[in-house]
């Protein structure tokens, strides 16, 4: 009896499971991998149309969202009457219309423009899922239109990626535009550039703080390498480090307290770390190599630096608090200028081989190393964008140096600055 | 009052059938173990189906026969004779107008040709140039515009060849591919590993073909250094007539974005464009190890 019932129980058991096991299949890649997206033209709401203000944000939305390599754009020119409606809630958007077109996401907008002021309303839709994602408005002059493009780029990166971008933040860089190499800044699309210093010397290596609210160069006004700090709100500059021989390459720690930059007041360059007051803090290296170009981890614990005490230029990391110095690269003949990426995994450098300089990043940990440029001409002075998806470095490619961008991954690649002048030394700014 | 389950404890243990009882029970616990270890319930390791790439024009059946998912491949073996014209390249070059009159055998001519005029160009010439360097002083600029303009034209006779034998050897090479990959025009359509007697593709592979179609992701969106691990699980059924009528995601990946791209890829399936055999419950694994390994 027992026994039966026992062989009852297990059928039960079995019967259940082998019934129930739907197949399964595996889909090891997505058919596509940009996002399509509908960016229509914004539309006048109330007051005056003004062409302008249309395609000055057309433009900047377009040249952003295309840097990030997340969109594939539709052509506006199979937009059917939708987008040329004003509505902007997800009842008015015909989501049927756009989803004919194959897209996914939708950008629409409106402005207003009354006299000087401007107000810009901007919408981002997902269209498989008929409702807005999010949306902005805007309140300005008309001279604030790339800035309310930029900042809705921004958010449209955050929505769609959890992480905002960085087309509002600027741009820091040297050029001789001015017949001397001065302290530049511009938008991240190369626009707005402004002159920052008046020198008429030689102005270099720039970097700002991490509240992105000063900058640190070096300056040979004084017929020495000094280190400059600037205010870039007031203007207003002090000379920071002026001790004899190299006062160079200055990099503010993540919490602000400390500045590590490369000295040779003993004669040989070495890595220090001075208080804002431009006092000695700390020696970080001590070898009969130069020591040079020092980068911040993100946490404020490790330095990466190019030191040539192995033999030819490589990067170390130096520990700040134990003084531990580590080799992270070990080919090519000549490194320089690394610099830490914000999210702290990798380290981007240029890379002299084969007779030109080109741009690598590597793991912290010395692993997968990859090359990002191939040429032509020089690529140098790599430096992150401060959400770690794109690099802003200097080229010679066109003939003179100019600024280019691109993204980490080397794709994209883009210049920023135009050829008639000599510009170099870019620095990306934390988010403005 | 409460010495009662103690005895009945005893009692039960006493009972003679206790020890079948107990033998019975470590016999069934073992064959459900035995069971399981052997696979008997494992749906988990039933083998996922290949991935073919499937032309969603044709039917989903149950069980296809052997044969070719993708529509019959265009033939195109006629646009090779437009191979002919590289002398186009070379009009500037005199010294072979007859060549060009042979027009079946472009390939091997244009590969002999450089080869030995090379040679008896570079011997003569730097003899006699070695030789008589002080007297003939008119000749030598002649001589050596000449032999340049010569070795400029064969240089570049070179080249052009080198360049028509690599295009030559590409063609080939795309014409062996693609005869290796396509099926004889003749073959039916089904699967590759059917083994049915129906004419059409499986309906498996075409709801895979089509909800990987729909799926829409830039490996931007996601931290680059998870793109081998990620990997989302989701169930869908449909019902015979190509209608999604519900879905769950059973394991989600963690990342909204991947997860997102998959809610979204499965609402634009809420339909097949082909009605399917019967009503089908599946177990979708979504991943990115294709990315993952185009970028290692």
């Amino acid at each position: 009896m027992m026994l039966r019932w026992s062989i009852v129980l297990l059928a039960c058991c079995a019967l259940p499971w082998s019934a129930l096991a739907a197949t399964e299949i595996e889909i090891s890649a997505p058919g596509e991998q940009s996002i399509p997206l509908a960016l229509t033209e914004f539309l006048p709401d109330k007051g005056p149309q003004s062409a302008q203000v249309s395609a000055e944000i057309y433009e900047v939305l377009v040249a952003d969202l295309d840097l990030s390599g997340l969109f594939r754009f539709i052509a506006p020119e199979a937009f059917l009457d939708d987008a040329g409606r004003i509505g902007l809630s997800a009842t008015q958007v015909n989501f049927p219309q756009w989803r004919l077109l194959g897209t996914e996401t939708l950008i629409k907008g409106t402005y207003s423009l009354d006299g000087d002021k401007l107000v810009v309303e901007a919408r981002l839709f997902d269209i498989i899922n008929r409702r807005m994602l999010t949306g902005r408005r805007y309140v300005g002059e008309t001279k604030d239109i790339r800035r309310m493009a930029h900042a809705f780029a921004d958010l449209v990166l955050k929505e769609l990626t959890g992480e905002e971008g960085p087309f509002s933040s600027r741009i820091a860089y040297i050029s001789n535009q001015s017949g001397h190499k001065e302290l530049w800044l511009m938008d991240v699309d190369g626009k707005r550039p402004i002159r920052l210093t008046d020198h008429r010397s030689i102005v270099l290596n720039p970097d700002f703080s991490p509240r992105g609210k000063e900058i640190l160069f070096t300056s040979y006004r004084a017929n020495n390498p000094d280190l400059y700090r600037k205010e870039i709100y007031s203007g207003q500059e002090a000379k920071l480090s002026y001790k004899a021989g190299l006062n160079v390459a200055g990099r503010m720690a993540p919490n602000e307290r400390e500045i590590a930059l490369t000295l040779s007041k003993d004669g040989n360059p070495e890595i220090y770390l001075i208080d804002t007051g431009g006092r000695i803090r700390k020696r970080i290296t001590d070898s009969w190599g130069i020591d040079s170009d020092p980068s911040w981890s993100p946490d404020g614990s490790r330095l990466a630096f190019i030191s040539n005490r192995q033999g030819n230029p490589y990067v170390f990391i130096a520990d700040v608090f134990s003084g531990k110095v580590e080799r992270l690269t070990n080919r090519g003949k000549y490194d320089a200028t690394p610099a830490w990426s914000p999210k702290g995994d990798r380290i981007a450098f240029s890379r002299q081989d084969g007779g030109r300089f080109d741009l690598y990043t590597i793991k912290t940990d010395g692993s997968d190393e990859r090359r990002l440029t191939f040429g032509p001409g020089n690529s140098e002075h790599p430096r992150w964008s401060p959400d770690g998806r794109f690099i802003v470095y200097s080229s010679d490619q066109g003939g003179k140096r100019a600024i280019y961008v691109m993204r980490a991954d080397g794709t994209g690649s883009r210049r920023l600055t135009t050829q008639q002048s000599d510009s170099q030394h870019p620095a990306w700014s934390p988010r403005w | 009052m409460s010495v009662a389950p103690l005895h009945q404890g005893n009692a039960f243990h006493n009972d003679p059938k206790f020890g079948r009882l107990l033998l019975l029970s470590v016999i069934v616990h073992a064959m459900i173990w035995a069971a399981f270890s052997i696979g008997w319930f494992g749906s988990s390791t039933r083998p996922k189906p290949p991935v073919y790439y499937v032309d969603l024009m044709q039917k989903p059946v149950l069980n296809p026969q052997a044969g070719r998912p993708e529509p019959r491949p265009v033939s195109k073996p006629k646009p090779e004779p437009a191979k002919n014209p590289p002398s186009t390249v070379t009009p500037s070059v005199p010294v072979e107008p007859a060549k060009p009159v042979v027009k079946p055998p472009p390939k091997p001519a244009e590969v002999v040709i450089p080869k030995p005029e090379p040679k008896p160009v570079a011997k003569p010439i730097p003899k006699p140039a070695a030789k008589p360097v002080a007297k003939p002083v008119v000749e030598q600029p002649q001589e050596k515009k000449v032999k340049n303009a010569i070795d400029e034209i064969r240089e570049r006779q070179g080249r052009e060849a080198a360049r028509e034998e690599l295009k030559n050897k590409l063609a080939k090479l795309r014409d062996s591919a693609g005869a290796a990959a396509t099926v004889p025009a003749d073959v039916p359509i089904g699967m590759p590993d059917g083994q049915g007697n129906e004419v059409g593709v499986s309906a498996l592979a075409f709801v895979q073909a089509f909800i990987q179609q729909n799926w829409i992701l830039s490996p931007y969106l996601l931290d680059q250094s998870r793109l081998a691990n990620i990997e989302a699980k989701a169930t869908l059924t449909y019902t015979a007539s190509g209608k999604l009528i519900r879905f769950r995601i059973n394991t989600p990946s963690g990342n909204q974005q991947f997860d997102d791209s998959l809610k979204r890829a499965i609402t634009k399936s809420d339909q097949l464009p082909q009605p399917l055999p019967q009503d089908l419950e599946l177990v979708v694994t979504f991943n990115l190890k294709e990315i993952a390994a185009a970028r290692r």
